[in-house]
């Protein structure tokens, strides 16, 4: 039962709720008709390429020509190739700089904004949610012009306030910080709608006792609020997780990786396996990084759930 | 003791009035959303002013100055209707299957009994782990061998049927009462007829999130559709916008791309407006279809 054990339990429950159905009376064929779509397409588009790139990681094909089975060479390359580590090391970076902000600061001001009713709230949520339904692309490209180093905004403040122009997205220094900034704008409203829900689900007479102990509010966003949010936590820094280990995206349309190597995540490496025709290689990276992902989550979730 | 006294609101520890913390509160909203909104309204304005301007006062605003030659060279340069097209029949057809047969298959795992439903199941909710990036590499050959590089088939079929959307319709549709399912069945109403006549009115505001979520998935959709095409014929809108970005990126920094940078201002805009739209119509819909994702 480890691969259940990264689905909320919430899932597990409804998955056993499925078993005693009190009526049988419908007949069976019609339930295997229903369902068959799914597993037909996910048969064909899902196991299939799955069972070929396993294979394809023990090969070192290109794309045409003949098919040489090379064993573990392609792991082992991986493996001991600095720039897969690097990527890895780049994509560490990424989460430092993303999640653990992003998370803490989601529901400090879920928190906040629940329990004061102050005016513009509603508005907030909208607005703040709004880039995350924006084209990434788009939306990173205003990004370009926003931080190019001649003519962009940023610079031209930095200006007024007589400091040097940074190389934004040109620096091997900035470039990562750049993107998180992206990230951060992109996806803050996702995290923040995630924790209002949860924070909204605090029962308030809660707090109501936390106040009667004479509770200040640090104290209750900590001993109250955040422990009552573990669960919406760990799901959002799983989620996270696995998005900023599959990133690559961001970085291609930004920076390309660059400068050098400086923001080529590990999804980035991984598609530049695919433009270099090197699918094999580029299969063993995609299951490294899936056990690594794995790796991760479950710890991740153990962690944030270890008083469950 | 006095602090059992006093309100929640106004306990000792704050000095400030209440009235002044409400005030900074309205004040640190309201810049946050200046903060969100900024590169999005930055875009905009730009879009409508000459590239030189752009470059020389990138904070500048002077209505007088606005005109839509930025828009226009855009339209004439850039393939951008064709790909608002080529999105708009994969939102279609894409959006389609999987409004079909997604909520059908929750469906069949709510509402019927069968062998091996349990670990059918279960193996439905196992691939809602496997990450895309796993499957990109193999779908392209895949593709390759099948011809389907640079078709809609290739970008339509793969995940139209996604494991998310057949688990959260089996939870939405579990919640249809039994006594309504045999109510039609006493009628003589078939399984599909049931479906359409019982089901899909109870459920109608699932469908309406499930709808709007695939809406921005699939219009926004950028890791397989930019492996999977690579020609200017079928490229959807998010694609053409990210060979765009990354060309940019080559070309910054150069004041002889003035023009350029107000094109693709208007580009980017072109591409966002609808989104923005769409979102602050749906927007309950939408926040409740993320909000169900994040039960899972």
């Amino acid at each position: 039962m480890t691969s259940t054990s990264v689905v909320d339990p919430a899932v597990e429950r409804a998955a056993g709720s499925v078993l005693p159905n009190r009526r049988p009376s419908r007949r069976g064929w019609v339930g295997y008709a229903l369902i068959a779509p799914f597993f037909i397409l996910f048969a064909a588009f899902g196991a299939y390429p799955l069972i070929f790139a396993i294979q394809l990681s023990f090969t070192d094909w290109r794309g045409s020509g003949s098919v040489n089975w090379i064993g573990l060479s392609n792991y082992t390359y991986l493996l001991t190739n600095l720039e897969f580590w690097g990527s890895l090391a780049n994509s560490g970076v990424m989460w430092l700089l993303i999640v653990p902000i992003q998370t803490i600061a989601a529901v400090a001001v879920a928190a906040l904004l629940s329990r004061s009713n102050l005016r513009f709230t509603k508005v907030l949520r909208t607005v703040v949610i709004l880039p995350y339904v924006t084209p990434m692309a788009a939306m990173a490209q205003a990004f370009i012009l926003l931080f190019d180093t001649n003519f962009g905004v940023t610079n031209y403040l930095l200006g007024f306030l007589g400091m040097e122009p940074i190389g934004w997205l040109t620096t091997t220094f900035w470039s990562k910080p750049t993107i998180a900034l992206f990230v951060l704008w992109k996806t803050s409203g996702f995290a923040l709608i995630i924790m209002l829900a949860a924070v909204q689900q605090i029962p308030g007479e809660v707090y109501e006792a936390a106040a009667i102990d004479g509770a200040n509010r640090v104290r209750t966003f900590f001993l109250i609020t955040v422990p009552l949010v573990r669960r919406s936590v760990a799901f959002f820094v799983v989620v996270s997780t696995l998005g900023i280990s599959q990133m690559f995206l961001e970085p291609y349309v930004l920076t390309k990786g660059g400068p050098y190597t400086s923001s080529k995540t590990s999804g980035l490496y991984l598609y530049d396996h695919i433009g270099a025709s090197d699918l094999g290689t580029g299969a063993a990276n995609s299951f490294l990084l899936v056990i690594l992902v794995l790796i991760l989550s479950l710890a991740a979730t153990k962690l944030l759930r270890s008083e469950d | 003791m006095a602090v059992q006294t006093m309100p929640v609101s106004s306990r000792p520890e704050t000095s400030v009035p209440v009235r002044t913390r409400r005030g900074i509160g309205v004040l640190l909203i309201l810049a946050t959303m200046a903060v969100f909104l900024f590169p999005m309204w930055w875009m905009v304005i730009n879009s409508l002013r000459p590239g030189a301007s752009i470059l020389n006062d990138p904070l500048g605003f002077d209505p007088r100055d606005f005109s839509l030659n930025n828009w226009r060279g855009m339209l004439a340069n850039i393939p951008i209707i064709q790909a608002l097209g080529n999105t708009a029949v994969v939102v279609v057809l894409k959006g389609a299957l999987t409004m079909i047969f997604c909520p059908l298959a929750g469906y069949g795992f709510a509402k019927f009994d069968f062998p091996l439903k349990k670990q059918l199941f279960t193996f439905v909710l196992i691939t809602l782990m496997l990450p895309t990036l796993v499957l990109i590499i193999p779908l392209l050959v895949q593709m390759g061998e099948l011809g389907w590089i640079n078709t809609f088939k290739a970008l339509v079929l793969p995940g139209a049927i996604d494991a998310f959307s057949v688990f959260w319709m089996r939870q939405v549709i579990s919640e249809v009462p039994d006594e309504l399912l045999d109510a039609a069945k006493i009628d003589g109403a078939g399984i599909l007829r049931t479906f359409y006549s019982v089901v899909v009115p109870v459920i109608r505001p699932g469908l309406a999130a499930l709808a709007v979520l695939s809406l921005f998935n699939i219009y926004n959709d950028l890791v397989w559709p930019i492996v999977a095409i690579n020609d200017e014929r079928h490229q959807t809108l998010a694609v053409l916008l990210a060979s765009l970005a990354t060309n940019v990126t080559g070309a910054q920094t150069s004041a002889s791309s003035a023009d350029l940078w107000g094109q693709l201002l208007a580009a980017s805009t072109f591409a966002t407006i609808p989104t923005v739209i769409i979102f602050i119509v749906l927007q309950r819909h939408f926040i409740r279809g993320l909000l169900a994702g994040s039960t899972r």
